[in-house]
């Protein structure tokens, strides 16, 4: 069954001052399956927190449909069952933590006879009990963010929506909340999250959507992701010479170079013996073989990174000697 | 009902904790204050001068509030994203925009309680009498407040805090001289301009309803039937300015 339906939405936006219209969602499509956590990652500015938006309600989709449990977005009995944690969360200042989590536990419809219970069990939960009757104006970032995880996981929803979750967080922090988010997702309950954290993508995930300049470019099943191939074996050399890499071409894939050091993409694993023979043949030093998995890292640079997204510094110091045999 | 009453609770303490209600108040009081120190220049108008001054902070100090409270809460709410978290619960727009409309009026209500309990502690401590009127127009003077209020978040729908302020402080102008603006059209202009001035008539508010400070002072007798339509006409024009100030709302969106 699928909790959560995107179905071709498009979004645009238009600057106050101009006419001109500005696409940031051109037509996104997935869907969230019960029980299943689902990554969406994608570079700043791709549509991730427009996507989250629309699901929400909080803003409308010129074409296509979002459904939250079969219903629309904004229906009471829908947004009764998730739970939201907004990027860079902002909380009302002058509320202490137990008030805030108060307003939103009834504020979901939770009773008062329950919520003082939970309250306490989720505050622990986060780390936050010291903290309590603070108000949360004292609260560092990080606290925030734990403060937000609470309030969201607060009423025990069927799905949660987290842009962002472990922006903020320290590494004990981001911990905690990978481990509430595995408890959850233990207990079968859905997980749509966005991070830019994809070792914490790569722990969580069932499967991640990837997105680029508003369309979904890739959706992957993490399992799959791990079972495609061998992945590829990289040689690091020094004190290379051009005519040595070139002689090289039938066993390479690509070779990018560095500084004094060249790192070469081998095609095949039966092929690393003659280029590091070569390599010391010629003169050249071997710093490093490494047999590179392919992670959701590949994946991701491949379907998004272009090379303008590199800095002019990563631009002047690379030079790329010969590439795509 | 429960959520709107979790809306207006929620903002009568993000009210009662911002600065400015207290600096408000503080400034009512001296306000009414400064009146005892008035009145020996009055010679046997002591008790006059203490309800004069008094009622008239009162309505300042309400209206103001109301401008001021009005106009930036919901933006705030708005502009740091704290709405996000509301409106991904179930609760519409709707209820949301009447909860923060009744958690400032409550607010409001407060500091009015306070500024009435020092004004007829003056005037008892002064050993003046306090007459019912003095009641009544501190009541119509709350209505009034209720009235601006509901403009504010009409206008704080749509627009920046600073044109919400401006465009209240101009509608609670011309609304406390709308009575003005029938005798103006039927003594001058042409059709043209009657039709402009009295459309405006009915469509701004009649804050003169509100205004019951001349009769308390003086002691002049006023009828009970006045404080009841006044009752209905705020509730009508209260719930007429949050429909349309709905009606935006729920079209807005959160980018």
């Amino acid at each position: 069954m699928h909790v959560l339906n995107v179905d071709g939405i498009k979004k645009h936006f238009r600057s106050d001052m101009s006419l001109a219209k500005r696409e940031v969602l051109r037509g996104v499509t997935f869907h969230a399956r019960e029980g299943e956590v689902l990554g969406f990652l994608g570079p700043n500015g791709a549509g991730k927190t427009t996507t989250i938006k629309v699901i929400l309600g909080l803003i409308k989709a010129h074409a296509g449909s979002v459904t939250i449990f079969d219903r629309p977005p904004g229906d009471p009995r829908a947004m009764a069952r998730i739970g939201y944690l907004p990027e860079m969360p902002y909380f009302y200042p002058h509320l202490s933590l137990a008030e805030f989590l108060g307003f939103c536990g009834r504020m979901s419809g939770v009773g008062r006879t329950d919520l003082s219970g939970r309250i306490d069990k989720i505050v622990e939960m986060v780390d936050l009990t010291p903290h309590r009757a603070k108000r949360l104006k004292t609260f560092s970032k990080g606290m925030l963010q734990r403060a937000g995880l609470a309030q969201a996981i607060l009423h025990d929803p069927d799905l949660l929506i987290l842009d962002e979750p472990f922006s903020g967080l320290d590494p004990i922090g981001r911990k905690m909340v990978r481990d509430i988010l595995v408890d959850l997702k233990k207990r079968g309950k859905t997980i749509f999250f966005s991070s830019h954290i994809l070792s914490d993508m790569e722990a969580l995930c069932d499967r991640v959507c990837i997105i680029r300049d508003g369309i979904i470019a890739k959706s992957v099943v993490l399992d799959d992701l791990l079972r495609m191939g061998e992945g590829t074996i990289e040689v690091t050399a020094r004190g290379w010479q051009t005519e040595m890499l070139q002689g090289m071409q039938e066993y390479l894939e690509s070779v990018r170079t560095t500084g004094g050091d060249a790192f070469l993409v081998v095609r095949e694993q039966r092929f690393v013996r003659p280029v590091i023979e070569r390599l010391f043949g010629g003169g050249a030093e071997v710093l490093a073989v490494v047999n590179r998995h392919r992670t959701l890292e590949n994946l991701f640079l491949r379907e998004v990174a272009r090379p303008e997204a590199r800095t002019s510094k990563e631009k002047k110091e690379e030079k790329l000697v010969f590439t795509g045999f | 009902m429960n959520k709107i009453a979790e809306v207006a609770l929620n903002t009568f303490r993000e009210s009662i904790r911002e600065k400015i209600l207290v600096v408000a108040l503080l400034f009512g009081i001296i306000l009414m204050g400064s009146s005892v120190l008035l009145s020996p220049l009055a010679v046997g108008a002591k008790q006059k001068i203490v309800m004069d001054v008094g009622l008239a902070a009162i309505s300042i100090i309400g209206v103001l509030m109301a401008v001021f409270l009005g106009s930036t809460l919901l933006h705030k709410e708005v502009d740091k994203k704290a709405i996000y978290l509301v409106l991904s619960r179930p609760l519409s727009r709707s209820s949301f925009l009447a909860g923060k409309l009744a958690g400032i009026v409550i607010a409001i209500a407060l500091v009015l309680v306070v500024m009435t309990v020092v004004m007829l502690g003056t005037i008892v401590l002064g050993k003046g009498i306090v007459r019912p009127a003095v009641l009544a127009s501190v009541y119509l003077s709350f209505l009034e407040t209720t009235v601006v209020c509901s403009i504010v978040m009409l206008f704080s729908t749509f627009t920046t805090p600073l044109l919400t302020s401006f465009f209240a402080l101009c509608v609670f102008a011309a609304g406390s001289l709308s009575g003005d603006l029938k005798v103006f059209a039927s003594k001058f202009g042409g059709e043209g301009m009657k039709l402009v001035t009295e459309s405006l008539y009915y469509l701004l508010p009649n804050l003169k309803v509100f205004n019951l400070r001349h009769e308390a002072v003086h002691n002049l007798p006023f009828a009970t039937g006045d404080i009841l339509r006044a009752t209905l006409y705020a509730a009508v024009y209260c719930a007429v300015a949050l429909f349309f100030a709905c009606s935006i709302f729920r079209r807005r969106e959160f980018k």
